[in-house]
């Protein structure tokens, strides 16, 4: 939090603590609602500002760089594994050249079918590579949150939106909304 | 489609390399040169021009339409056919795409069958 905000909040807090205290020592019938109600607004600020401080910025940039790691461990382990089933593709084709006819050829179609799935990595990759730079975000997101409570009335910056053509850099697409091979040949065919 | 060609793949995956590799193999293209962005494409290219590109576009630093915009921009490569193969399928990327000059665009995951039909289409008579 930073020390202007945390001090503002502290300074309202401890205020509002002595307002509940003096309001205590009244002789007043009316004063018990207002009290209840403003001990009621007290606690609720004291439990708000227990929690944002216990996202300390140590523990979560340790969860959040964790999990990134992780997340690139993923593509590590996938795109090991991908030159594995590779490894064996080849070693099949490399049978299927010594092969009669009909088998060569049988081999050499599941072979490719191979290849092709073997895209999965490229696939996933991409799609996690996404996911990291979200949680990079969160990550700023909170660490901000933390470092100054947004005063009441007050916004926090909007993020900054990529532009030209880093803004066309969407990575896959989710399949209920991608183009498909179909539609990208139509629509190329129409700015033909 | 002359199978002696000289065919250059863009990749910053190496295991999509490996698979336009040996898919291409399967095409009988086998003289087929790679790198893994846009930069260092470039100026092997520009040492040795390929007679086809075949790109990703999603690289740093340099990405496959900033390459496409270098290749399109130079006098000594611009003839050459360029295919973008990648995952961004939006309509504004394939229409950005096409303004740049691509020559045809493949969305992955894609299969053998598209990537023959596509290269075959760059060199077919307009």
């Amino acid at each position: 939090m930073s020390a202007p905000c945390a001090s503002r909040l502290g300074d309202a807090h401890g205020y509002l603590d002595r307002v509940i205290r003096e309001l205590r020592v009244l002789q007043s019938p009316q004063k018990d609602t207002l009290v209840g109600v403003l001990q009621y607004l007290s606690d609720h600020i004291r439990l708000m500002r227990e929690e944002i401080g216990a996202l300390r910025p140590g523990r979560g940039a340790q969860l959040f760089s964790s999990t990134t790691d992780e997340l690139e461990e993923i593509v590590t382990e996938t795109a090991r594994a991908a030159n594995r089933i590779m490894d064996a593709a080849e070693a099949i084709e490399t049978v299927a050249a010594t092969a009669e006819p009909a088998a060569a050829a049988a081999l050499t179609e599941a072979v490719t079918n191979i290849y092709e799935a073997s895209s999965f990595q490229d696939i996933t990759g991409q799609r996690i590579a996404k996911v990291v730079r979200a949680l990079q975000s969160l990550e700023e997101k909170l660490g901000s949150l933390i470092g100054a409570v947004v005063p009441p009335g007050g916004e926090a910056t909007p993020a900054e939106e990529p532009k030209g053509d880093a803004a066309r850099l969407n990575g896959p697409q989710l399949e209920t909304i991608a183009n498909s091979q179909t539609d990208i040949d139509a629509l190329f065919a129409s700015l033909e | 489609m002359n199978k002696s060609m000289r065919v250059f793949i863009v990749d910053d995956y190496t295991t999509m390399l490996r698979i336009l590799r040996n898919l291409l193999r399967q095409l009988d293209l086998t003289n087929v040169e790679e790198a893994n962005d846009g930069d260092t494409a470039y100026h092997m290219m520009l040492k040795s021009p390929p007679d086809l590109i075949i790109s990703d576009w999603n690289m740093a630093p340099v990405t496959g339409l900033e390459l496409l915009r270098k290749v399109r921009g130079d006098a000594k490569l611009r003839h050459i056919p360029f295919i973008m193969v990648t995952a961004e399928s939006k309509t504004e990327n394939v229409i950005a795409a096409k303004q740049a000059g691509v020559s045809n665009y493949i969305v992955k995951p894609f299969n053998a069958e598209t990537l023959r039909a596509k290269i075959a289409s760059v060199f077919a008579p307009a």
